[in-house]
């Protein structure tokens, strides 16, 4: 059990590095749809860590939670993108209003703020700090690609990746919510996730293009 | 006995350095649902090179020949530093990481000098790319280099993969994921690679590598081909040895190193798939894209270095 233990609590620490990475890739990728499938590839990491965390605090309910993002986040949500972009037929671009290079630096700067913020945090409570910190990083970027994107899809996409960073900070703080309030977020997701799919088509057919960039005007 | 061993790795790297590049293309071939040439193509092709007339363009002066001999050499200079079964190599006490760095610089620097000699205009536009990418890939090559070599403590190549040896799978850090990935973009970018430059064919306006070596003909083109076979696989062995050396020989024993070489094989092998795989998924980028893309490997390598002060406080 011994062994175990720290195999798992290595894995919490070692794997969230992974997170930073497809952070990275994330506000790099110049199509919607290698930003999807980093998204899928992030969820994948955190449905790992959601089984480690189980393993270690013998939660049966952790599997419970675990298996619900493998389906709802790994596969569902990135599917519903798909479909999509596909239906929108709008170009692939992400229409960033940054370069790459200035991307990468934003986004460092955010990862490297997170672990200055989690890190007198870290010393007092027992978590992994580069989890935590992978939380907080998820959150800030999350964010940042709300706002730097200017594809109405990537603003959803931006809004997953935050809330990925939530429920990472919920699950290496406090072991994870309880089920019924778990349940209740992912319901919230898809809902979400459908309304915004509804107004994606509606600006499409209003617009013309999904350009929030350009939406000034009124249009009835 | 490490001499042995040592002399036994950069034979390994030199002389299995065409096989590495026929095997990419064959696994390339297969991707593209096509037959492929031999695995063993590179080397006839190199030995049918040597015997054949070395031509040189009338307009060319004596630049034009030293350069491919200037490139083999300084190749063959820098697989004295990497490791490739124990983490020891021929030449890893008399340098450090700035010298294979700029070794393998210096043998560019020939290459696109022997191109604008050639006096062709293709030579020159390949030189001129050449130039370009290469001074923006240096910076996050040293910086990634760097970043490894502040965690190890260590300058020497050698040095670094025996701190990293020493370590346990679990306890990677963020500094090396961002190591590595600027060094991978690095590696693809200096090898003339897929998303950088077109590795297989003539016929484009443009190619970087292969509008250089465009004016060679004979053993001069079979040393420059050589050469860039070696870089490639000293390079992949590089990323082996620096992010994933478990499994090598840490004593002298021919059973360790026997196992030590099947491990490398094997990582290699996943290296080259992984290659491969890039080469046929990812479509050429645009020139003036280029910079966007060694911009972007920059960024993740200052970054790995600064993320050095995290992991050591």
């Amino acid at each position: 059990m011994g062994l175990v233990a720290i195999a798992t609590g290595k894995f919490l620490s070692s794997f969230s590095v992974f997170l930073f990475l497809t952070v990275l890739l994330m506000v790099v990728a110049r199509r919607i749809s290698t930003s999807v499938l980093l998204f899928s590839l992030q969820s994948a990491i955190i449905t790992a860590e959601v089984f480690a965390m189980g393993v270690r605090e013998k939660l049966a309910a952790a599997y419970v939670v675990g298996a619900l993002v493998l389906l709802i986040k790994v596969i569902a949500i990135p599917y519903a993108f798909f479909r999509l972009v596909d239906r929108l037929k709008s170009p692939r671009d992400v229409k960033a209003s940054t370069t790459p290079t200035q991307s990468v630096f934003i986004a460092g700067a955010m990862i490297y703020l997170s672990y200055a913020a989690v890190h007198s945090f870290g010393q007092t409570v027992h978590v992994p700090e580069d989890a935590l910190a992978a939380a907080v990083a998820l959150i800030l970027t999350g964010s940042f690609l709300m706002v730097s994107r200017k594809k109405a899809l990537m603003q959803m996409l931006g809004l997953l990746v935050l809330e990925n960073g939530i429920f990472l900070a919920a699950l290496i703080t406090t072991f994870g919510m309880p089920l019924v309030i778990e349940i209740g977020i992912f319901f919230d997701i898809l809902v979400g996730l459908l309304l915004m799919g509804i107004f994606t088509f509606r600006i499409r057919d209003t617009f013309d293009h999904l350009d929030v960039s350009k939406l000034r005007r009124l249009r009835g | 006995m490490t001499t042995v061993i040592n002399v036994l790795q950069a034979l390994i790297l030199v002389l299995g350095a065409p096989l590495v590049s026929g095997i990419v293309s064959k696994i390339k071939a297969w991707i593209q649902r096509r037959q492929g040439a031999s695995i063993w193509r590179p080397y006839i092709e190199i030995a049918k090179l040597f015997r054949k007339e070395d031509l040189v363009p009338p307009s060319a002066s004596w630049v034009f020949r030293f350069a491919p001999k200037v490139l083999f050499g300084t190749t063959i200079c820098a697989v004295a530093f990497v490791p490739v079964v124990h983490p020891s190599a021929l030449l890893a006490s008399r340098g450090d990481f700035f010298f294979l760095v700029y070794v393998l610089a210096l043998g560019r620097f020939f290459l696109s000098l022997g191109a604008l000699d050639g006096g062709s205009a293709f030579g020159g536009m390949g030189a001129s790319r050449e130039a370009l990418v290469s001074t923006l890939a240096e910076a996050p090559f040293l910086l990634g280099l760097v970043a490894i070599s502040i965690l190890a403590a260590h300058a020497d190549i050698a040095g670094m993969v025996m701190w990293t040896l020493q370590r346990n799978v679990f306890d990677i850090s963020a500094v090396h994921i961002l190591a590595f990935t600027s060094l991978a973009m690095v590696v693809l970018a200096e090898t003339g690679r897929m998303p950088v430059d077109n590795p297989t064919t003539h016929l484009e306006l443009t190619m970087i590598h292969e509008g250089m070596v465009l004016e060679y003909s004979g053993p001069s083109l079979a040393l420059v081909e050589w050469a860039s076979a070696v870089k490639l696989h000293a390079l992949l062995a590089l990323l082996i040895s620096l992010f994933g050396p478990w499994g090598m020989a840490s004593t002298v024993s021919v059973w360790g190193t026997g196992a030590a070489l099947l491990l490398y094989l094997a990582k290699v092998t996943v290296l080259m798939i992984l290659l491969a795989l890039v080469e046929s998924v990812v479509a050429k980028l645009r020139m003036y894209l280029v910079p966007d893309f060694l911009g972007v490997a920059a960024a993740v390598s200052a970054l790995a270095v600064i993320f050095t002060t995290l992991v050591k406080g």
